[in-house]
């Protein structure tokens, strides 16, 4: 079997016009950029304080119009911090818990909905920001910092504790769960929004028009629960930290 | 399958040479971080603190006129019990009036009666003492005359015969 002939072949169809892992560069200073992440994101900032500072503008008492909306929102997102952080404690993370939730939605569903693809970048190509690995790393460090910090605030240095509970022997598998909880978080949300892209992207470079349609609309549904899902458990995570260990919330 | 692997293999070392990849991790990923916790801050001032103290101001306001509404309901379920007790009491009030005029009507009405039916009663009686009197005096004239005129007739009888 010719080998060489064959990778030719293979790089010779579209799929390799996807560009799956080039990236616009920017070298700001001595740091490297992922350019077409800034743009995606800069643009994704721009819907949310447009849509915010447009509902808040004249905050009325009886809302009407995108005041009802942006309301429904907040209480949604209110909902999430508060069905897993607790009714006591659940204010404060209220912002961090929403704008997770808001710039995850908006960046999936702009992924989804814009058509980024057509404006051509000397290289690499615009997509969701949440489908590039900085972006969703960045975010699950940030849960990972968010929680921590909820710890300490709340038990000092006897959050520590909670790593020999309720027996010793779980201190390596604690420490593990503080690598995973992030490694998890970032890649699901990842892997899930590339895949949703590249999926939609094959399609439509293989079989344009009416199969690509249907995942796109699921598409639409995936990085939907995937916003909810990135929130829903940086929320359980922040709750954990707050509530400590299980005989303690038994106790409630 | 080999084929696939040789080929995801040639685009990872193809990536590496360029400096790019699915997992290329650089200067994006902190700045990402910081332009987020900076978005979470203006949206906390932009989109969080107004919606939420709008919600709650509404929640409050309604919670207070709720309960407002409560204390007035509350009132006026008071002053409607206080006045259908003095509409009681002035209803049983009135029934003692009633009763009390109609005993009285009731006892000037027999006092009145007597009053009358003594009187006709006087009348009566003095009605009945003429009326004896007169049929005393009428006896009275009665017997003198019949004196008179049993002594005319003894007289014409005995007087005839006297002549005889």
């Amino acid at each position: 079997m010719d080998i060489p002939y064959a990778l030719t072949q293979l790089t010779g169809l579209p799929l390799a016009s996807l560009e799956v892992g080039k990236h616009f560069y920017w070298q700001v200073g001595n740091l490297k950029l992922h350019g077409e992440v800034f743009l995606t994101s800069w643009f994704v900032i721009a819907v949310l304080l447009v849509l915010t500072v447009a509902a808040t503008r004249n905050v009325q008492r009886v809302p009407t119009g995108l005041q009802n909306l942006m309301e429904y929102v907040l209480e949604f997102v209110r909902g999430i911090a508060r069905d897993q952080i607790g009714e006591k404690e659940y204010r404060p993370w209220v912002p961090f818990v929403g704008t997770l939730f808001l710039f995850i939605f908006v960046s999936n569903w702009s992924g989804a909905l814009v058509p980024w693809k057509l404006i051509h970048l000397p290289a690499g190509e615009l997509g969701a920001p949440t489908a590039n690995i900085n972006t969703t790393v960045a975010f699950a460090l940030l849960t990972s910092l968010a929680y921590f910090y909820a710890g300490f605030k709340k038990r000092g240095l006897g959050y520590f504790a909670h790593y020999v509970e309720p027996i010793p022997i779980m201190l390596p598998f604690k420490v593990i769960e503080d690598f995973t909880k992030p490694l998890s978080l970032s890649f699901r949300l990842f892997g899930n929004i590339l895949a949703d892209e590249l999926v939609v992207g094959v399609f439509v470079l293989l079989v344009p028009l009416f199969v690509p349609l249907p995942m796109m609309f699921l598409g639409l549904f995936t990085s939907a629960i995937q916003a909810l899902i990135f929130a829903t458990l940086a929320s359980v995570y922040i709750g954990e930290a707050l509530e400590g260990e299980h005989h303690e919330g038994e106790e409630h | 399958m080999t084929l696939w692997t040789l080929l995801i293999a040639a685009e990872a070392a193809e990536a590496t040479a360029e400096g790019g990849g699915l997992f290329d991790l650089d200067a994006t990923l902190p700045l990402m971080a910081i332009q987020f916790v900076i978005l979470v801050a203006i949206l906390n001032v932009t989109f969080f603190k107004p919606l939420t103290a709008a919600i709650e101001g509404r929640a409050d306001y309604i919670r207070k006129n709720r309960q407002e509404a409560e204390e007035r309901l509350a009132k006026a379920k008071q002053l409607a019990h206080q006045y259908e007790q003095e509409l009681a009491d002035t209803r049983r009030q009135a029934q003692t009036v009633i009763l009390t005029a109609e005993a009285e009507a009731q006892k000037l009405m027999a006092s009145k009666l007597a009053e009358a039916q003594q009187e006709a009663q006087q009348q009566r009686e003095q009605a009945q003492r003429e009326i004896e009197a007169q049929k005393q005096a009428a006896l009275q004239t009665l017997e003198s005359q019949v004196d008179v005129l049993s002594q005319q007739i003894l007289d014409k009888l005995l007087g005839s015969s006297a002549a005889r």
